[in-house]
């Protein structure tokens, strides 16, 4: 089978892992990026496998999703060492992720979840306070314990994406800037309309996160991307010396260090929406809460100064991941990833690629096939 | 008595009553204060807290600003290291209690713009504090000394004006830096390592303007500093740059300097001054002479003590590279008629015009346009000086450069009416007013059109030279970066890391918007800059739990 001309809609973590495995299978790839309230650009960097209680507590609805996917997780935490043994390096180390608890209630709560998690396959043990001495004696002498997640990791999410820029240029993909405001069928293949210019393919595939919904409302799904606004905050840098990522059992924060030294504190703290076409801005209490917290956990950074602070697009829709071609419309292929999306991306974007190129995937996608969301009234 | 010493790594060095670290150590002898990720060696260079450039330890805190810490004896300071090491095992420091202040009216500033609308507002009737980030009020016309008598007229000048707005009855609250702008409006700020938290009900932004350097290979070396830098070190301070200064760029500001230097001491090799000379511009100088007499004959006076002195003022005359050589530097001077020369010195002074310091007014969303013949932004007012955010007034060089004569108006009229718009008085017959701001204003268009501030690219046939001091970009690397993705500096940003150090882009940021906006043949407009971000200047952790701790257990 001759691969076939691909049009990318979306150039962060999932389209362009997705256009750097067609491009090697041989296929033609163009990606349409908007350049705007992109997820990856503003990402922070951490390799999540264990559930975030972050998102059990916003999303307990959605929440099972999650936990049912939780060895995508963890296969895609290994995908990124992968992916980074490929194109470069991206400061990438998994040595495991720590979730604080305060009491002995956020204990049990972590006693429990890690029941699940094992049961799932992750490599989690709980530590008592000697045991967590023993390997971040740094953390605030309120923590009673915490759960250690051995395959958690993080990178650096801005070198990632120069290795992935990179990485496309040399496989001569082409990107263009434009902002896909309609898809449609032409002939035998699709024509994707933009702000600017439209864009002719065989195959599309639907990277655009947030923006994924909507390119492909009129192709008999309803699927609910939401973009959610989230805050970061990023110290000046000093030593390396914060190998673990930080969280909490049950306030919201991810806490964690470069290896290039600067300190990054998120974990899904709310960002003012300035609509789709703006940046969103940084809220006083979510700046406030988020390093007071950061703080409070790891004491020793009460000098160190926060040089800048951020917000970012994340995407939500149901927790799981919305993968697979659409049924009405087989020449479109959905690549909208899960919560912590960042993780997921590049086995999201390997496997939307094998599904165009008719391969098998890396894991298996049918749990995830954009089907669920098949409009009502279609 | 022996005079009090700090030690700098392991030395002692003594200092003057008064005197910054930054200043104690330039009169050692000593350039290089800390040393960059790609270890170069990094100095004193804007002199009044924005560079970030300055840093060392302090008694076992990292990263303190040496131009903006009192010397104190028997203090332990250290070189800055890139890579400070975290102590694991500190406790959090015991935060100092935080004061939340609500004013009817709050400024930002306390320069000439600042204090003299806080002596409007007053007199008007309002509840009024000012903030600024010095210890001592003044601003950077004013630069008032850190101790003794006024040096000069524009000294006392300021110092009067100091003392009027003391005992106008606003609270002057000195060593304030606002780190946070937020709707409402809310500001939050650091003093002395507590945390102040500001919820005023109208707000005058009077944060005047840093210095625009002359970017060329070598103007990160030690002993090359803003003009503004080495009169604060000499105004405030007493303390010479250097013993042999050279003083580059396009301004009256370069003039100036030179001859109080000179005066102070210092032997000043020459001002190079960019523009030509001004007998081709008859009507710019007639304009300027009409408009204000006595600011153009003190311009004269200038010119005059610098030929007593036989200190050349070569016209049209460029910077185009520093090198450290010999314990010194070595700047290469070029003229459109003989060329290039070399003069060695130990201090180079550099003003190539102005930046505002317009953040806080850009966080809050006032509206701006771009000023080509400046090449900076405006702030667009309405007669009162109100921004296009209701009670959020502008006054001064912030809003656009229009000097400290015009921003003292300037301060008379959003003073009167941002109290106005808070119960007090009325803010009508504004007539006087606003004839001697055009005034002003006439004089300032003369004044500009005789030097050359036009923002000019750095040399492209010079690649090595640095963009963006805190992350050490060069202008190679910002060009190679925007080839790999053309067309949007926020791009440019995150593929080179152009902007993203402590300094908040101030310096790099005008530049790569000019050089994104001349790449790809697009207009520049308020939004091809970097997206203004809180923090405004790096904060401490330690003082924004402070201030969460304090609006936390606020009702």
């Amino acid at each position: 089978m001759t691969p076939p001309d691909v049009l990318v809609i979306g150039g962060g973590i999932i389209g362009r892992v997705a256009a750097i495995e067609l491009a090697t299978a041989g296929a033609t790839v163009t990606i349409v990026d908007a350049g705007t309230n992109a997820g990856s650009h503003a990402n922070a960097g951490s390799l999540h496998v264990q559930m975030q209680s972050r998102f059990i507590r916003l999303f307990p609805e959605q929440a099972p999703n999650v936990e049912a996917a939780l060895p995508l997780y963890k296969q895609a935490a290994s995908v990124w060492a992968d992916l980074e043994a490929r194109i470069g390096d991206c400061e990438l180390t998994r040595q495991g992720g720590l979730m604080l608890a305060e009491g002995e209630a956020q204990m049990a709560f972590l006693e429990d979840k890690a029941r699940r998690e094992e049961r799932r396959g992750l490599d989690v043990t709980l530590l008592d306070r000697a045991a967590l001495d023993r390997i971040a004696p740094w953390i605030g002498a309120q923590i009673v314990g915490a759960e250690l997640c051995r395959d958690e990791g993080k990178l650096n999410p801005l070198l990632a994406g120069r290795r992935l820029e990179a990485e496309c240029r040399r496989l001569g993909i082409t990107v263009v800037t434009d902002s896909v405001q309609a898809l449609e069928r032409a002939g035998g293949g699709m024509v994707a309309h933009g702000r600017r210019s439209r864009y002719a393919a065989q195959e599309v595939v639907i990277a655009a996160a947030w923006g994924s919904g909507v390119i492909v409302r009129d192709f008999g799904v309803d699927i609910p991307t939401r973009a959610e606004p989230l805050h970061m905050n990023i110290t000046e840098p000093c030593a390396y010396q914060i190998a673990h990522l930080v969280q909490h059992a049950e306030r919201p924060i991810t806490f964690k260090q470069f290896k290039s030294g600067q300190i990054v504190i998120g974990g899904g703290w709310p960002a003012r929406d300035n609509g789709p076409d703006a940046v969103p801005s940084v809220r006083a209490d979510s700046l406030l809460g988020n390093v007071a917290l950061a703080a409070r956990l790891v004491p020793a950074v009460g000098r160190l100064r926060l040089i800048r602070t951020w917000a970012g697009m994340n995407t939500t829709a149901d927790g799981g991941s919305i993968l697979g071609r659409l049924a009405r419309e087989p020449r479109v292929t959905m690549a909208v990833p899960g919560d912590a999306g960042y993780t997921l991306g590049p086995l999201i974007g390997q496997m939307a690629a094998s599904i165009v190129l008719g391969q098998a995937p890396p894991a298996d996608p049918a749990p995830y096939a954009p089907d669920r969301f098949a409009a009502a009234t279609a | 008595m022996s005079e009090p010493a700090l030690e700098f790594d392991g030395r002692a060095v003594p200092f003057r009553e008064g005197q910054t670290i930054a200043a104690a150590l330039t009169e050692a002898g000593q350039r290089a204060f800390r040393r960059t990720a790609k270890d170069a060696p990094r100095g004193i260079f804007c002199g009044m807290g924005v560079c970030q450039d300055c840093l060392v330890t302090v008694d076992g805190v990292p990263n303190r600003r040496a131009c903006m810490t009192k010397a104190r004896a028997g203090q332990r300071v250290t070189t800055g290291e890139p890579f400070p090491a975290l102590d694991l095992d500190a406790r959090l420091p015991e935060p100092a209690p935080a004061r939340v202040l609500e004013p009817e009216v709050l400024v930002i500033g306390g320069g000439a713009g600042g204090l003299s609308a806080a002596i409007a507002a007053r007199a008007a009737g309002a509840k009024v504090v000012l903030v600024d980030e010095r210890p001592v009020p003044g601003g950077q016309y004013y630069k008032q000394a850190a101790s003794g008598a006024p040096l000069d007229a524009q000294q006392s000048e300021g110092a009067a004006l100091v003392a009027a707005a003391r005992e106008s009855g606003a609270e002057l609250l000195g060593g304030v830096e606002i780190w946070g702008a937020f709707d409402g409006p809310l500001f939050l700020a650091e003093q002395d390592g507590a945390a102040l938290i500001l919820r005023p009900k109208t707000v005058i932004v009077a944060t005047g303007a840093y210095e625009r350097p002359v970017m060329v290979p070598g103007w990160t070396l030690p002993g090359v500093m803003t003009t503004g830098a080495a009169q604060t070190l000499w105004r405030s301070y007493r303390t010479l740059p250097g013993r042999r200064v050279v003083v580059c760029g396009s301004g009256p500001l370069n003039a100036q300097v030179a001859l109080e230097l000179a005066e102070g001491g210092a032997e000043v090799a020459c001002v190079a001054e960019l523009a030509p000379m001004p007998f081709g511009k008859p009507f710019a100088a007639a304009r300027m002479a009409l408009a204000d007499p006595a600011l153009t004959l003190k311009g004269f006076g200038l010119l005059r003590g610098l030929r007593r002195r036989g200190i050349a003022l070569r016209y049209g005359t460029a910077l185009r590279g520093i090198e450290a050589a010999d314990g010194g530097l070595a700047v290469t001077l070029a003229d459109r008629r003989d060329g290039s020369r070399v003069v060695e010195v130990d201090a180079v002074c550099m003003n190539a015009g102005f930046e505002p310091q317009n953040e806080i007014l850009r966080l809050l969303g006032a509206q701006m346009t771009y000023d080509a013949v400046f090449g900076h932004l405006r702030c667009t007012r309405s007669e009162t000086l109100e921004t296009s955010v209701p009670g959020v007034y502008a006054v001064g060089d912030c809003a656009g450069m229009g000097g400290a004569p015009a921003a003292r108006v300037e301060g008379r009229i959003a003073g009167r009416a941002a109290a106005a718009a808070t119960g007090h008085g009325e803010a009508y017959d504004l007539f006087a007013e606003l004839r001697t701001l055009a005034r002003h204003r006439r004089f300032q268009r003369g004044l500009w059109r005789l030097y050359d501030v036009r923002p000019r690219p750095p040399e492209p046939g010079q690649g090595e030279t640095i963009l963006c001091r805190c992350e050490e970009v060069s202008l190679a690397e910002a060009t190679e970066g925007h080839g790999r993705n053309p067309g949007h500096v926020g791009t440019l940003k995150r593929g080179t890391r152009i902007g993203m150090g402590r300094c908040q882009g101030r310096y790099c940021g005008p530049v790569a918007t000019r050089l994104v906006a001349g790449w790809s043949g697009a207009e520049i407009a308020d939004r091809s800059f970097f997206a203004p971000r809180v923090p405004i200047k790096p904060v401490s952790i330690a003082s924004i739990l402070a201030a969460q701790e304090a609006l936390d257990d606020a009702p």
